[in-house]
């Protein structure tokens, strides 16, 4: 692997953050990364969205993407899991050092990447039970029996707060928002992945399903599962504690910062990110990560 | 194509012979002669055509091929087929069964109670002997005016078939199950099936009948003559009576199979109906449902799936002949390889039928690159108080859908399966016989995995 010399996006991130704190777009950590993502551009139908982004995710960690709405997010959570539409036209996405870009969805499924999907697609004819057994299965490389994979589908239902009648019911068809999003937590919790990235898991929960959803995450993060959580907003960083926030704008990241920065950009607003970037920014995360 | 090559001719000794042979009664053979005058007369059809639109069996010799029978049925053991074996363990609950099949003996099988009760179930030989009275009424009458060529000649040769009588009130909660081998059938051969079905008033029945013929020169392709089938089926439902039928065709690419489905539906009657076409060389099917008498309700529906060259052709033909009459239509095709699919739905609505209330759905979903399906629904309506729609969808699986499942680890030939099964069990779950839901999708499954490696469409 030839050294690798940070593109323009990075070196900015860089200027930005204070001396001495690790950050995740350093891999000088001892963790080996999971994710590291370097100098990536990606079109979708010839028109380039993500222009330059780079990003490191060590094992175990949890990293929160903010940003606005069309700065890139989701087509980032697309090209992560190998959607077809999605053309990497420069960069690297290396899962545990290994090149992904020409890896189909269903092989990075297989290595333990994970997407839980903003807009769940509706699947009718195909029932929840049915589908998720597939799913294990095709992970896992072995069929679990009928009783096995009901108890485990028992316990993590439970947690969920879902109700068996679920698994009869075909997939995303006629759900809530709030029933496909513990369906994409549910996947998650028998998929097992190494890496999850969670595309707006919270839009469209109210509080107390927001609650259930973030607590069926937490109960999965450790060491053995990191985490790209992809939000709008604050909220639900007020139960998923990320190590790291990165913030979004115009297909690449502009900012870098422990879990403070995402108060901090509840309070001021995105805007305050455009707005004389490098001066704003250097005193904000600053004081975001002052003791 | 020169009349010398496709003269189709049929000689009136052909007729003679085959009543004769069965000691018919003399008003059988005169409806066989009249059909078979008929037959004379009715050209060929073409690709022109408008019931045929793409379809082109012009090069066919219909005089050439030879008729075979059925071998008589015997109450001893089901004949030994893989396809028999697994329908059976997947009705192990069931009121009756008849397997006919070329070649070998069949069996049949009814619940005493029932037969006690007075209802018939019996191979149509038999039917003509012991129950002719109650045949003649429906047999004895002219054909459709819009019966085609291979109708007509079915009607002057049918050969073999099944009869099930149920009299007024006696309702069957189990279904009866009817399967017909062809794998049998050597190339030229021809068979001509005759299903004749009569639910008495306030009756209920289910049938489930299955046409297999696999294997039957599977090789196919190259010089060798085709088979062909050309079935014909009959139904009548009393009036109130609950009627539902099933009928599944499973052949191999080189049968020609050329159907036609007629039910009558009297007042308050419902009749449900769904049609599994999983394969075939040519397949051309009409099924046409006649709403007589106020109250009569009919769910037609369709599930195709074609792979490799095979063609399908299908025609539905809904006529609302009495005020307050309903339909719904719902024909699904998936389509791999090559295969190809005509669709025509008609809703015929007389002037008499105010307050009927017709819906027809068509949705054909393209697997394969070179694939292609017609979807043709039309609507001819005298009355003026009416409710009638139709809809029709051709496209590609939803890439979406592909992405997510591949998203979850399954391959894309794994996905697609799943969202062609899902598209055909939507449709399947309305189907009042829980038993074939899966029954049926272990049919189509089949075929799906049989798929040849290398030929996944590109998605």
């Amino acid at each position: 692997m030839p050294n690798f010399n940070f593109p323009a996006a990075a070196g900015w991130q860089a200027k930005i953050v204070p001396g001495g704190r690790r950050l995740p777009n350093e891999t000088m950590s001892q963790t080996k990364p999971i994710l590291a993502i370097k100098n990536l551009h990606v079109s979708v139908e010839d028109k380039e969205i993500l222009k330059g982004v780079s990003l490191t995710i060590n094992a175990g960690e949890v990293h929160a993407l903010m940003g606005r709405t069309g700065s890139g997010k989701s087509t980032l959570s697309y090209t992560l899991m190998g959607h077809p539409r999605y053309k990497v036209t420069a960069g690297q996405i290396l899962y545990k050092g290994e090149d992904l870009t020409a890896m189909p969805a269903d092989a990075r499924a297989r290595a333990g990447i994970y997407l839980a999907f903003q807009y769940p697609v509706a699947i009718p004819g195909v029932s929840v039970s049915n589908f998720l057994r597939a799913a294990v299965k095709a992970r896992r490389g072995t069929e679990l029996t009928i009783k096995e994979f009901r108890k485990e589908l028992r316990e993590q239902m439970n947690r969920l707060e879902m109700k068996d009648d679920f698994l009869s019911r075909y997939i995303n068809d006629g759900f809530s928002g709030g029933e496909k999003k513990r369906l994409e937590i549910l996947q998650m919790s028998l998929l097992k992945p190494e890496l999850a990235v969670l595309d707006e898991t919270d839009s469209g929960l109210d509080i107390d399903a927001l609650k259930t959803v973030a607590g069926g995450i937490n109960a999965m993060t450790g060491p053995d599962l990191s985490v790209l959580l992809i939000t709008h907003y604050q909220r639900i960083l007020n139960y998923i504690t990320p190590q790291f926030v990165h913030v979004m704008q115009e297909g690449r990241i502009v900012l870098s910062g422990g879990s403070e920065l995402a108060h901090e950009l509840e309070a001021r607003g995105y805007d305050w990110v455009t707005q004389e970037p490098a001066a704003t920014t250097d005193a904000a995360v600053a004081q975001a990560l002052a003791p | 194509m020169t009349e010398t090559k496709t003269a189709s001719t049929i000689a009136r000794q052909r007729v003679d012979d085959l009543a004769a042979r069965h000691g018919e009664a003399g008003w059988l053979k005169e409806a066989r002669l009249s059909d078979w005058e008929l037959y004379l007369k009715c050209p060929m059809p073409t690709p022109r055509d408008q019931d045929w639109h793409g379809t082109d069996l012009s090069a066919l010799d219909l005089s050439a091929f030879t008729a075979v029978d059925f071998q008589p049925v015997e109450p001893k053991s089901p004949p030994e087929h893989p396809f028999v074996a697994r329908t059976l363990r997947h009705f192990s609950r069931r009121a009756g069964v008849i397997v006919q099949a070329v070649g070998r003996p069949g069996y049949i099988e009814l619940d005493a109670g029932l037969a006690a009760r007075g209802v018939i179930l019996c191979d149509l030989s038999t039917a003509l002997r012991e129950h002719g009275d109650r045949l003649r009424p429906y047999l004895a009458v002219p054909a459709k005016p819009d019966l085609n060529k291979f109708g007509l000649m079915a009607r002057a040769l049918f050969n073999c078939g099944l009869f099930l009588f149920v009299p007024p009130g006696v309702e069957i909660d189990l279904p009866i199950l009817s399967m017909a081998l062809t794998g049998g059938a050597t190339a030229g051969s021809a068979i001509f099936p005759r299903l004749i079905v009569l639910a008495g008033d306030n009756s209920k029945v289910s049938l489930i009948h299955a046409s297999a013929g696999e294997g039957a020169g599977r090789s196919g392709g190259g010089e060798s003559a085709p088979v062909l089938h050309s079935g014909l089926v009959e139904i009548q439902a009393g009036a109130g009576a609950r009627v539902s039928f099933l009928d599944l065709y499973q052949f191999g690419s080189n049968v020609v199979s050329v159907n036609r489905s007629e039910a009558a539906v009297a007042q308050d009657a419902e009749f449900t109906s769904l049609t599994v076409a999983l394969g075939g060389g040519t397949t051309k099917s009409d099924i046409a449902t006649y709403l007589q008498a106020p109250g009569a309700a009919s769910w037609v529906s369709g599930l195709v799936l074609g792979s490799g060259h095979e063609h399908f052709n299908f025609n539905t033909i809904e006529e609302h002949n009495a005020p307050d009459t309903r339909s719904d239509i719902n024909f699904r095709v998936a389509l791999g390889d090559s295969s190809a699919s005509v669709y025509q739905g008609i809703i015929r609505v007389a002037r008499v039928a105010q307050r009927t209330n017709a819906y027809q759905q068509n949705r054909n979903l393209l697997l394969g690159g070179q694939s292609k399906a017609d979807s043709i629904p039309k609507l001819e309506i005298l009355a003026d108080d009416v409710k009638c729609s139709h809809g029709a969808t051709v496209g590609p699986v939803d890439r979406d859908q592909i992405f997510y499942l591949m998203s979850r680890g399954l391959t894309e030939s794994e996905a697609e399966e799943l969202i062609v099964l899902g598209f055909f069990k939507t449709v399947l779950e309305s189907y009042p016989v829980a038993e074939a839901v899966d029954w049926v999708l272990e049919s189509a499954s089949q075929k799906l995995f049989r798929k040849p490696s290398g030929q996944t469409p590109a998605i």
